[in-house]
């Protein structure tokens, strides 16, 4: 089955939207389609998949969101550089609250898993409050998203502000991988 | 309100795309509207204005009537812990409308071509549906205590909404006092509708377990509360996943 990646992003008035258009059930393995549709005149980033080993998983692996969810593949433990390697990608730029952050995502190749989650780059205004969310909020997500995928999650709630502009550029990143 | 949502469809089909498309352009314009009324950052925003008392609430857009009744029944809920008349500066619904937003933009998405719908504003969660086959979401609630960990997970059927210190620092208001204050690391809150879900966790937050009886008393709403210490507390019917972090 064929899954289509769609991201759209908008900023307005300090709203933005990040829009993910999962086709569902969909094997974690499964690279999206090569040439990504395009009758879809919104869609903005259809990536296709980068390297990595045509997986043909077995069992349920209901592939949701991005980060968030992992699927059932067998997939033993992950490990870096073994094999097939690693790879990584920055996600976009993308404006939160207190400033410009951008998150890098590395994945195994070949179990298709993230195996990092980290800040490529964060630029705040140097006040005391974003110092404070940053710290606080920045470790929460790169385990939220690494968490994510062993609980098998869509979703989560709880964190505000940052989470969003780090989720969004996540997102950016799992695309480029073709893992979103 | 200046915050990011994110939304996540889900279909059988994967050329369902450009039919949904209409579907996603109604719903950000229906977030960006709401931000447009009721933001307090934009010094003319209608309810910027209504704040500093130069128009009145029926001079203003409908949505701010409609927003501020569904405030005044969420106060009479939450016993005046949810209380936006009582926040430092004039009425500031802010604690209300991202839920109410997020809840309107999720109706945008019709039954057709989708198993599921989830609409995320910074961590206060609308959705519909589930993953197809009857499975539903799941959810993850952030631990508050534990930040490199979830404190649970829920499986979802309507809407959550999570209140707390940790990401914000102390930004949650005692309605009694006029001063910050949460009683709670954090509060979750599940039921049909957002925005009510929202000004709950808001108002547990603050009142902490004192209010979870005012919960416990609604029809479809239920509550978890993660204390300072790590205490749990949570209403009987609190949807807990079958597997926990």
């Amino acid at each position: 089955m064929r899954r289509t990646p769609i991201v759209l992003t908008a900023t307005v008035a300090g709203v933005a939207g990040v829009l993910a258009f999962h086709t569902s059930p969909t094997h974690l393995g499964t690279l999206p389609a090569a040439s990504a549709p395009t009758d879809n005149p919104t869609v903005s980033n259809g990536t296709t998949g980068t390297g990595g080993s045509q997986n043909t998983t077995t069992g349920k692996g209901t592939k949701a969101t991005s980060h968030k969810a992992r699927p059932s593949a067998s997939a033993s433990a992950t490990g870096t550089g073994t094999g097939t390697g690693t790879k990584t990608v920055n996600g976009p730029s993308v404006n939160y609250s207190f400033g410009v952050l951008s998150v890098a995502v590395t994945v195994n190749l070949s179990t298709r898993k993230i195996v990092k989650v980290g800040i490529a780059s964060l630029e705040d205004d140097g006040s005391f409050r974003s110092e404070m969310i940053d710290q606080q909020a920045i470790p929460i997500l790169e385990q939220e998203a690494l968490q994510a995928q062993t609980a098998n999650i869509q979703s989560v709630s709880g964190a505000s502000f940052t989470s969003s502009g780090f989720q969004q550029s996540l997102q950016g990143a799992l695309h480029t991988l073709g893992l979103a | 309100m200046g915050t990011v949502v994110t939304i996540d469809l889900y279909t059988t089909d994967g050329e369902a795309g450009a039919r949904i498309a209409g579907q996603l352009t109604t719903a950000r314009e229906l977030l960006h509207q709401a931000d447009a009324i009721f933001s307090t950052w934009h010094h003319d925003s209608p309810v910027s204005r209504l704040r500093r008392g130069e128009i009145t609430a029926a001079q203003a857009p409908a949505e701010v009537s409609e927003v501020l009744a569904e405030c005044a029944v969420a106060r009479e809920a939450s016993g005046g812990w949810f209380d936006p008349w009582a926040m430092p500066g004039g009425v500031d619904p802010t604690g209300y409308v991202k839920g109410w937003a997020a809840q309107r933009a999720l109706r945008a998405f019709g039954a057709e071509n989708l198993s599921g719908v989830i609409v995320n504003a910074a961590g206060d969660i609308a959705c519909a549906g589930g993953l197809g086959q009857g499975k539903p979401f799941r959810i993850g609630i952030t631990d508050p205590l534990a930040p490199r960990r979830l404190a649970a997970i829920v499986e979802l059927t309507a809407a959550i909404a999570t209140s707390g210190t940790y990401e914000r620092g102390e930004h949650l208001i005692d309605p009694h006092t006029g001063r910050p204050a949460a009683r709670v690391a954090s509060a979750s809150v599940t039921g049909p509708d957002l925005g009510l879900a929202d000004a709950l966790a808001t108002a547990l937050a603050v009142a902490g377990p004192d209010g979870l009886l005012r919960v416990e008393a609604l029809d479809g709403y239920e509550a978890l509360l993660i204390a300072h210490g790590g205490e749990r507390l949570s209403t009987a019917g609190f949807p807990f996943a079958p597997d926990q972090p």
